[in-house]
């Protein structure tokens, strides 16, 4: 196996959410702005020393990046845009990791937010990529809902996956996010109200559809000795893949790119699945969520339903998975969804005790599949 | 008609539609022209909800995933077709003139 480089000497550094609302009248650049300033709160850091920028998000358009750092006025050296939906957060922390261990950054200031009104939500759908404007939007206009209900329908097929495993994790993360102020959906959900909800694309139904809202979170990536210098607690990156357009071949997409990766992944972290505290998913949609624990080696290709069933999913459970609701029920931010889970694990290491996080990242429906993953294991500084 | 890509260098048929031969990157792409195409049909969906008003009295709504013998995946409407069906692909216009593939 070739040898990668790790990440021994990085640190990962106060993770940030500005919270999130269903609906604003702001654009992207305040959510994304007021994140940044919370990542100058947190860490006593002048925004001068902040000499490295990955951002990413839907609704900045026309602006990127480049057109942001005008807007809150910084200077950085190292800047990625990163437009890769809900893997952004893991190729973020992968790409400042690398741009502080070269030397091109000192500290990175990793963002993602999104807006959310009335019409940004149809209009980043129906012009998502040239694929879904010309072949998929056409018929029906059903978005990801109705691209995830064709991924979902064709895995319950080949594995035997039904309805009431889906809605276990769904109310598992009910119940965490009942734990977790920052989640907007804090109303109780049951198995029966999962199974009664009305159907949005069979066999998906309303609660195994995430709620678009607008928010952002954000993190910063130095070097340890800059993180101890400045007397910051920080989490380490034990390892981190990414994979793009995995198994083109697949007629239906059954797994993301994880499996072409993962053992890189844990040989690379020095421990296994079994080690792992918390496990924080891509569940955008439960389906996916299956799809992370098969292809992350928790269980095999076809097993999740079985593994779903034989486990427990709060955060006091035999697996806790999506510890502060996930998407499912905190909301998804456009591209912060592709940060909630890595900046909730942080938390869970820094403050509650975990020793081993997994955070794993799925994003970009460009035509009928998923086209990113990416995963990381996080543990304690 | 409907209407299927294919490359003139390496004969790979593909859709949706590129500029580029996915396979080998020609650009040597040529259309060739049917009545229908065969395929079968991998997932199907019933739509009960759209993101675009025009299509909201057409509710509920089924498409699918259907694999062309030709090669490419198709998301196509559906008639009372399920998957495992063999079934034929055919293009009709929308109401913009856009075809669109159905699958019968």
């Amino acid at each position: 196996m070739l040898l990668i480089r790790g990440y021994d000497d990085i640190a990962l550094c106060v993770p940030v959410t500005e919270p999130y609302v269903r609906r604003s009248e702001h654009g992207a650049h305040w959510f994304l702005g007021l994140a940044l300033r919370r990542l100058l709160d947190g860490s006593g850091l002048a925004k001068e020393a902040i000499d490295g920028l990955c951002v990413s998000s839907f609704t900045l358009a026309p602006d990127t990046a480049i057109g942001f750092t005008q807007h809150v006025g910084v200077s950085p050296r190292f800047l990625e845009w990163l437009p890769m939906g809900g893997a952004c957060g893991v190729i973020a922390l992968r790409r400042a990791a690398r741009a502080v261990q070269a030397g091109d950054a000192g500290i990175v200031a990793c963002i993602a937010g999104d807006t959310a009104n009335e019409t940004s939500f149809r209009d980043l759908l129906a012009n998502f990529s040239t694929f879904a404007r010309d072949a998929v939007y056409p018929y029906g206009a059903g978005g990801p809902n109705g691209s995830f209900a064709l991924i979902t329908d064709a895995y319950m097929r080949a594995t035997g996956a039904m309805r009431e495993d889906f809605g276990k994790l769904c109310v598992a993360q009910r119940a965490n996010a009942r734990r977790n102020p920052l989640a907007l959906l804090q109303g109780e959900l049951t198995m029966e109200q999962y199974l009664a909800a009305r159907p949005i694309a069979e066999p998906l139904h309303l609660f195994d559809c995430v709620m678009p809202c607008a928010g952002a979170d954000g993190f910063l990536v130095m070097p340890v000795a800059r993180a101890r210098a400045l007397g910051l607690g920080f989490v380490r990156v034990l390892g981190a893949i990414e994979r793009h357009n995995a198994f083109p071949d697949d007629p239906v997409q059954s797994r993301g790119g994880w499996a072409m990766d993962r053992d890189a992944l844990w040989a690379q972290a020095g421990i296994g699945p079994e080690d792992v505290d918390v496990v924080e998913t891509y569940d955008d949609y439960p389906v996916i969520s299956m799809m992370q624990f098969e292809g992350l080696g928790f269980c095999a290709e076809g097993a999740a339903p079985d593994f779903v069933r034989r486990h427990s999913f709060t955060i006091d459970g035999s697996f806790p998975h999506n510890t502060g609701g996930g998407q499912l029920s905190m909301g998804q931010a456009g591209a912060a969804g592709g940060y909630l889970g890595l900046v909730e694990a942080m938390r869970l290491v820094l403050g509650a005790g975990a020793r081993h996080a997994l955070v794993s990242g799925f994003g970009m429906i460009n035509y009928d599949r998923g086209l990113c993953s990416a995963a990381c294991v996080l543990g304690a500084g | 008609m409907i209407r299927l890509q294919r490359c003139g260098s390496c004969g790979a048929a593909q859709y949706p539609p590129c500029e580029i031969c996915g396979v080998c990157l020609s650009d040597a792409l040529a259309w060739e022209t049917a009545d229908a195409l065969p395929g079968r049909v991998l997932a199907r969906t019933v739509l009960h909800h759209s993101n675009e008003p025009r299509f909201r009295p057409r509710l509920p709504l089924a498409i699918g995933l259907v694999r062309l013998d030709a090669g490419p995946v198709a998301v196509c409407f559906l008639g009372e077709c399920e998957p495992g069906d063999a079934i034929s692909v055919r293009a009709r216009d929308d109401d913009t003139g856009k075809p669109l593939l159905e699958a019968s």
